[in-house]
């Protein structure tokens, strides 16, 4: 009895730690998901920028730099690799890939991850799981009744990805100094003209 | 009351040595599929040789697919199983290089080691699907059941060793050294080198330009094939794949030519049409003449979950009587036309 009781406690302990609840994203003025944070901040605007990019170098296996706008704007694309797991086995089936958007303003900056599109896996002729195609599908778009309970957990999934990437771009931008690589020392050549 | 504990114990610690050995290695990835297909040939007697598709009004096998794959590191393994007809002796040899029923009993259709020597560059050895062509044993990884002329008289496997260098996201290369085809051991050494350039222009679009040569066992010519493999997802419904292959034989030893085009549409994720046309010529063999075939496919794609359906029709005409195609009364034909349904799950 005494051992049951441990048991349930053990359980109810690890749901606790392991159970926290994820909300889902919220949607945007076009009804699509997005993560959104503005933060407000001590650093320079060039300070800004140098750790965004460090950090878009550093965690290149899932975001990869599009473009730089206008100095102050970042625009990158990501992948959320899904997986499903059973004990210590899994396998990926799909990805999720999104758009991450970062602004800086003065005192102030501002990010927000979306689009947010579902691509199934398919296995390749070498036995990896590659998507099957380039064409995603919304994550916003209403599943079929047979596929709503795995459409909802991807959901879910993508708010828990954007929660955690969150804080730990927010971390990188507070903590991570960037120190730009010293420019070559010029030599001077005296035996030519 | 004691053997409780000490069980749980042991549980909680070997649930934090898993936590701890998960930061070091990727968890073992168990995945497959198995299919099964009717066919049934208009004439009633199994005409197009067709691989794998090939048992006439039949409820019929096609396989059961297991593969393994785990990552520690930088290193990879995969090894890939295959039970059933097209699993076995319809696409993997057995260990004299024969495909015999009776002895078949390899069932390796993937068995490699891959190590990332950095993010661009990584080399992999053992015994692999073929880098050459569109289409691929797994029928998870096709869109039609039944396959090409082109597939059937490729290479399935090639067994070796290979560097893939990527230069970008938009360009790779590969080349390497191999066993003959479809061997486990060559008896006449590594004796062919094949290549591969990825070149993806635009997203959506990707073109792999492949080449193989060597002489194999016992053969008394080189063969040298190059295939062109290359698919563009043109709009989010539609889709064009293209192969074009030539593979000849020095000293006139035949070969083959051919090329093959595969329109597809979805009209949702879960439901597709597509099609497949192909020309392919069997090249003559000491000034005999080549002869050639022509063959057009319809399947759809029907998915629900890890199930997809494959009901497909399939009209050959084989102009110059080469394959041998037969009427019901068993006379020659130069057409053939087969109707499938085939089941695909996928774990």
């Amino acid at each position: 009895m005494k051992f049951l009781s441990s048991f349930a406690s053990l359980l109810f302990l690890s749901s606790l730690l392991f159970g926290q609840e994820v909300a889902m994203l919220p949607k945007d003025e076009t009804g699509k998901y997005i993560y959104y944070e503005v933060v407000s901040t001590g650093l320079a605007e060039d300070s800004l920028k140098l750790r965004s990019l460090d950090f878009i170098s550093k965690n290149k296996k899932e975001i990869k730099l599009k473009s730089i706008k206008d100095a102050k704007t970042v625009l990158a694309s990501g992948k959320i690799v899904i997986t499903k797991s059973l004990a210590m086995l899994s396998r990926p089936t799909g990805e999720i890939t999104y758009h991450f958007n970062f602004e800086m303003g003065a005192q102030k900056y501002r990010f927000w991850l979306t689009n947010f599109e579902f691509i199934p896996y398919q296995k390749d002729r070498y036995g990896n799981f590659v998507p099957s195609t380039t064409v995603g599908i919304p994550l916003e778009k209403e599943p079929k009744k047979s596929n709503a309970d795995q459409w909802e957990d991807y959901r879910l999934q993508a708010a828990k990805y954007a929660t955690s990437f969150a804080k730990r771009f927010k971390d990188h931008l507070a903590n991570k100094v960037v120190i730009s690589k010293p420019a070559a020392e010029k030599k001077v050549v005296s035996k030519s003209w | 009351m004691k053997n409780h504990i000490a069980a749980l114990s042991l549980l909680l610690l070997s649930t934090a040595s898993i936590a701890v050995a998960q930061e070091k290695a990727s968890p073992l990835e168990i995945s497959g599929s198995v299919d099964t297909y009717f066919k049934y040939d208009f004439s009633k007697v199994a005409n197009i040789p067709t691989y794998f598709a090939n048992e006439q009004n039949s409820v019929s096998l096609g396989m059961i697919d297991l593969a393994l794959k785990k990552t520690t590191g930088k290193a990879s393994f995969v090894g890939e199983l295959s039970f059933g007809p097209r699993g076995q002796f319809q696409s993997i040899p057995d260990a004299i290089g024969g495909y015999d029923p009776a002895t078949n009993g390899f069932n390796i259709q993937n068995l490699y080691i891959n190590y990332a020597f950095t993010d661009k560059f990584t080399m992999t050895a053992g015994y692999m699907g073929t880098f050459v062509g569109y289409e691929v044993i797994s029928p998870m990884a096709n869109f039609n059941y039944s396959t090409s002329y082109l597939f059937g008289s490729g290479p399935f496997q090639n067994a070796g060793l290979k560097g893939t260098y990527s230069f970008s996201d938009k360009v790779s290369l590969m080349a390497g050294v191999f066993n003959d085809w479809n061997v486990y051991q060559d008896f006449n050494g590594v004796s062919h080198f094949g290549a591969q350039l990825m070149v993806s222009p635009v997203e959506g679009w990707s073109a792999y330009v492949n080449f193989l040569t060597g002489r194999s066992a016992g053969a008394g010519a080189d063969g040298t094939i190059i295939d062109l493999t290359t698919s563009y997802q043109i709009t989010d419904k539609f889709k064009l794949g293209l192969n074009a292959a030539d593979y000849g034989v020095s000293n006139d030893g035949g070969g083959y030519t051919g090329a093959a085009l595969y329109p597809q549409y979805a009209f949702t994720p879960s439901v597709a049409i597509g099609a497949r046309a192909e020309y392919f010529t069997f090249k003559g063999t000491g000034g005999a003449p080549d002869a050639s075939v022509t063959s057009f496919t319809l399947s759809g794609n029907l998915k629900a979950g890890g199930l997809t359906f494959i009901p497909e029709v399939r009209f050959d005409n084989d102009s110059d009587e080469y394959i041998g195609f037969v009427k019901s009364n068993l006379t020659p034909s130069k057409t053939a036309a087969q109707f499938s349904l085939a089941a695909v799950y996928s774990f």
